[in-house]
């Protein structure tokens, strides 16, 4: 049985970097461990060792228990289409020019391709452990709404009403109560590429049972994950944090902890400190407001959504090694991440 | 910059785009230009929050002197689209209709863009305002967004979107009016999606000119002395971490920076004191 752990956050909040951490960790402690990211930050691949990852899981050459990997939405939407159509349909699918700017920009799909991926990796059983740093669109909360999103566009009545249910040639085309969107299409689009459109969602249509079966698959993974949320005590990613609390998605489970990233020693709150230097004990007291105003969201926000809290210290600078990476979770205060896995 | 009449402010996310964007528009209204704020891409609360609102509405709000609001519905966007721009009659914008254009607008390439920002374009165009401000789509996007109009031009040749897409070009690219701010950090990925949008730029002429903002970057200590205790503890952080964004602040060697702002409590907060920042600045 394969253990989940999905690490959420707003953007730029050090996600990726805490999510190879748990691995490092976890890898180290005896568990078979494979850590999914979406983001490719270079020098976090080479703490990790490799040149650069790939969406084949690979193997960490100094930490033989630990596996690495990058989802890719476009080239998973791909597989996802190959997956849930017929071949002659998913050919057609990936080949029409409009599927790579659809594939970009149905509100769900990049999302539903990253956790459609991340979950089969999790059924494959190959790994004790599968860390899923999840891509950051609206705080975290799109990677768990994304299968019934996805499923709700293909299913929907409006395309079922588009593309004329399940009789084939019986397009709304043909339907005179959808001659205004028709109108309007052929204002702005010019007919041409309407009937590219209208073809595409027809295509995309015959996924449908497959992406539902596959929802409820999912659905039932995310629920029995355990979830981290990182922050940095800055107000747009407490913001998004919150989010998360506030419309914490019915598959999901109540955050374990909720992770500080660049948090400032305790010790330099309300601290006084005499320095001979002036400008050395105004810095100090500059960072002494800052950490100041960290512990006091720390505290409320833990108290306000009774939850664990765990501080990781402000690196100097960013990990560069495996060693430097698990040093993160060590030297931790607060709740400890070695919950996760004990 | 402040005499632009459309400025678009885009960064990765978590760099502070929202912020800066607010940010400019204060700096604007402080010196008394009738500003409009707007949210481009998710649900506003972003842009709202760093301007004291909860929520931002489709309809201009104000927030102070000079200052209004409104984030873009992308429906809504899309109805005003359709009846401002393209001229269709009301009756043609009924609700089933338009959402059934909405699934279809969000498959075609460029659409959703083409109406955003042609809903953009068209607050700089009524002249209402003597400054538009966008917090503007993630780096990532600039390509479509700013493109969209070049995009639709290749698509459709004639029609409606076709006429659209010129008068947009046309804004966006005249050097005296529109204006594209990159907000970075000095961090190894906001750094590098800066300069490939950099790159991105030089073959793409979407915009005119453009300029880089540098957030959160920290003051240098002028003193090498080590300092005693808790002090001598905050001075290495302090040189560690100014060291790092050296390295990072390199790579973008025509910047504007704005400052870390030490225990800065709220969103409003950090708008304040990053418009009080930007005054000696861009003024």
């Amino acid at each position: 049985m394969t253990a989940a752990i999905l690490v959420t956050g707003g953007g730029g909040v050090g996600k990726t970097t805490v999510s190879a951490a748990i691995g490092v960790a976890a890898a180290r402690r005896g568990l078979t461990t494979l850590v999914l990211t979406v983001d490719p930050a270079r020098r976090l691949a080479n703490a990790l060792g490799l040149a650069e990852l790939g969406a084949e899981p690979s193997k960490v050459e100094e930490e033989p228990l630990l596996w690495a990997a990058m989802l890719d939405a476009t080239s998973s939407w791909e597989a996802i289409a190959r997956r849930h159509a017929d071949p002659a349909v998913a050919d057609r699918l990936v080949n029409n020019d409009l599927f790579e700017a659809a594939t970009g920009q149905f509100p769900a799909s990049q999302s539903y391709a990253a956790v459609e991926e991340a979950t089969a990796f999790v059924k494959q059983g190959k790994w004790d452990l599968v860390v899923v740093d999840t891509p950051p669109s609206a705080g975290g909360i799109e990677f768990f709404t994304a299968p019934a999103n996805m499923t709700d566009l293909i299913g929907g009545r409006l395309l079922r009403w588009l593309t004329g249910g399940s009789i084939p040639g019986r397009r709304f085309l043909f339907d005179r109560a959808a001659r205004p969107a028709i109108r309007i299409a052929d204002a702005v689009l010019g007919a041409g590429l309407f009937e590219r459109v209208t073809q595409f969602l027809m295509d995309l249509r015959t996924t449908y049972d497959g992406i539902a079966a596959s929802s409820a698959e999912i659905d039932r993974t995310l629920s029995t994950a355990q979830t981290l949320i990182v922050t940095t005590a800055d107000p747009t990613p407490m913001r998004e944090a919150i989010r998360f609390f506030r419309d914490l998605p019915t598959n999901a489970q109540h955050p374990t902890s909720v992770i500080f990233n660049r948090s400032l020693p305790v010790a330099w709150v309300e601290a006084t400190t005499p320095d001979d230097d002036p400008e050395l004990a105004a810095n100090f007291a500059r960072w002494s407001t800052e950490s100041a105003r960290q512990h006091r969201l720390r505290n409320q926000f833990s108290e306000r959504y009774s939850t664990e809290v765990t501080t990781m210290e402000w690196q100097r600078t960013a990990p560069t090694d495996l060693d430097s990476l698990e040093a993160l979770l060590t030297t931790a205060g607060g709740y400890s991440l070695e919950n996760l896995w004990s | 910059m402040l005499d632009k009449r459309f400025i678009v402010v885009s960064g990765k996310g978590g760099v502070g785009k929202s912020a800066v964007a607010a940010a400019i528009a204060k700096s604007a209204a402080r010196a008394g230009r009738n500003t409009l704020a707007l949210s481009m891409v998710g649900n506003g609360m972003g842009l709202g929050a760093h301007l004291g609102m909860t929520t931002l509405e489709f309809k201009p709000q104000q927030t102070e002197p000079n200052l209004h609001a409104l984030s873009i519905d992308r429906s809504k966007a899309l109805v005003e689209y359709i009846q401002i721009q393209v001229g269709l009659p009301s009756y043609a914008t009924f609700t089933p209709a338009v959402r059934a254009f909405d699934v279809l607008a969000s498959t075609a390439p460029a659409i959703r863009e083409i109406v955003t920002m042609g809903k953009v374009l068209w607050e700089v165009k009524t002249g209402h305002w003597d400054l538009v401000v966008a917090d503007g789509p993630p780096t990532g996007q600039i390509g479509s967004f700013l493109g969209a109009a070049n995009t639709m031009a290749n698509l459709v040749s004639s029609g409606r979107v076709a006429d659209q897409s010129k008068w947009m070009r046309e804004i966006q690219m005249d050097p005296t009016a529109t204006e594209l701010v990159l907000v970075s950090v000095p961090e190894e990925l906001p750094t590098s999606e800066t300069i490939e949008a950099l790159e991105w730029l030089e073959g793409h002429p979407v915009v005119a000119s453009r300029s880089i903002f540098a957030n959160r970057v920290l003051p240098r200590l002028e003193t090498e002395a080590a300092g005693t205790g808790l002090a001598a503890d905050a001075a290495s952080l302090h040189r560690s971490l100014t060291a790092e964004q050296a390295i990072w602040l390199e790579r973008l060697p025509t910047r504007l920076d704005l400052p870390f702002l030490f225990g800065a409590e709220s969103a409003t907060v950090v708008a304040d004191r990053l418009a009080d920042a930007m005054g000696a600045l861009v003024s």
